[in-house]
């Protein structure tokens, strides 16, 4: 018997303090029968066998667990209202952490923002300083373009003038393309009649050097690299190579006449 | 050593003649030209006419006396518009449009002169009109 108290006690020791409480008091209930009957017992002085021995140890036990919950119970709402205060204290943080949280949002926000517009500005420097042109060579290539007429029209222009915002026909002739196709001189080479009449009209001087045709040219100035190849798409497939320049002629190798 | 000057010699000349040409392009007439000879339809030339497009650039813009070539230029990258150019009357359009653009500074000015003449008209008349009195 005192081996199964024992394992009780233990049973009931790891169970929280609120449900063991009903089961002390009930087991066994002390009413005040029980109680008058051991005060009976100990003022009869008779040996009444072990039994009412028992019962009173029993009986303190019993008051001895009791008392045992109380203090656990006791140690425990301590230990709830601490939690409850740490909790309170937690949220706080939370909230604080959440606060922060967004202010640091909005702060990326508003510099991944100002980073941005600052790389645009940038490129823009960038693209400005590559533009870049000497006002100078702008004035002076607005003059050449002007004067010559090649932009605007004389004012004394009528029609019937021979002069054009393009090279004519003599023009393209008397250059550097025009002497390389040995062109021959029967018919107008699909001119509209208006213009070779204009180019008709004209004396044929000596071969003038119209400046058009970069007389002046500097001497590091030279076309992007272009290897002659315009053929189709895979580059070493095709020999034709000498289409791109005679484009106003026949094709020079191929003509066997020079006379003019 | 005259591998490398005669190379030189054969960029200035390709320098010289590209320049030329597409001058040339400035002139409806001479497209309609190429045209009507089915240049324009050609895969090589239109990769050549693409290729022209470095002219553009400031540093070789500069050379251009005919900057009409350049926007004729960007035209002919469209084949729409190369097709076009077969006809004879498009081309002539296109020359007229062109004369009248040409014509259009020196209508403005003109015109400014005119206004300033009779700006200066009607600023004489009150005096002259105050004198007689």
């Amino acid at each position: 018997m005192a081996v199964r108290l024992s394992l009780a006690s233990t049973w009931r020791a790891a169970r929280p303090s609120k449900e063991m409480l009903p089961h002390t008091m009930t087991d066994p209930p002390p009413n005040r029968e029980l109680i008058e009957m051991l005060a009976l017992s100990r003022s009869q002085k008779l040996p009444q066998g072990g039994e009412d021995t028992q019962i009173l140890e029993l009986l303190v036990q019993r008051d001895r667990e009791f008392q045992e919950l109380m203090r656990v119970a006791q140690e425990q709402g301590k230990v709830h209202q601490e939690m409850q205060v740490l909790e309170k204290e937690v949220e706080k943080r939370d909230c604080d952490i959440q606060q922060l949280q967004k202010q640091l949002k909005e702060a990326e926000h508003i510099l991944a923002t100002a980073v941005y517009q600052a790389k645009e500005k940038l490129k823009s420097i960038d693209k400005a300083r590559k533009g870049s042109i000497s006002s100078e060579e702008i004035i002076k290539y607005a003059h050449r373009i002007s004067a010559s007429n090649a932009v605007c029209a004389p004012l004394n222009w009528v029609p019937g003038d021979p002069r054009r915002p393009y090279p004519t026909d003599l023009e393209m002739r008397s250059g550097m393309l025009g002497h390389m196709s040995n062109l021959p001189t029967n018919g107008v080479n699909g001119h509209l009649p208006g213009d070779a009449l204009a180019a008709g009209r004209l004396p044929d001087v000596l071969t003038p050097q119209y400046p058009w045709q970069s007389s002046d040219v500097s001497v590091g100035m030279l076309p992007p690299h272009h290897g002659n190849d315009f053929g189709l798409e895979p580059p070493g497939h095709n020999k034709e190579n000498e289409d791109d320049v005679e484009a106003m002629s026949t094709d020079s190798s191929s003509s066997s006449s020079d006379s003019d | 050593m005259a591998g490398v000057m005669e190379s030189e010699e054969q960029a200035r000349n390709s320098f010289q003649s590209e320049l030329e040409f597409i001058q040339c392009l400035a002139n409806p007439n001479y497209l309609n030209f190429l045209a009507q000879r089915g240049y324009l339809r050609e895969k090589p030339f239109v990769n050549y006419l693409k290729y022209l497009l470095y002219w553009k650039e400031p540093e070789y813009a500069k050379f251009l006396k005919y900057p009409h070539c350049l926007h004729m230029l960007e035209l002919l990258q469209y084949e729409h518009f190369r097709k076009e150019l077969v006809n004879a009357q498009c081309a002539k359009f296109i020359d007229e449009q062109q004369l009248l653009h040409w014509q259009h500074y020196s209508r403005k000015r003109t015109r400014l002169q005119q206004a300033l003449a009779e700006q200066q008209q009607q600023q004489q008349l009150p005096h002259g009109n105050a004198t007689a009195k």
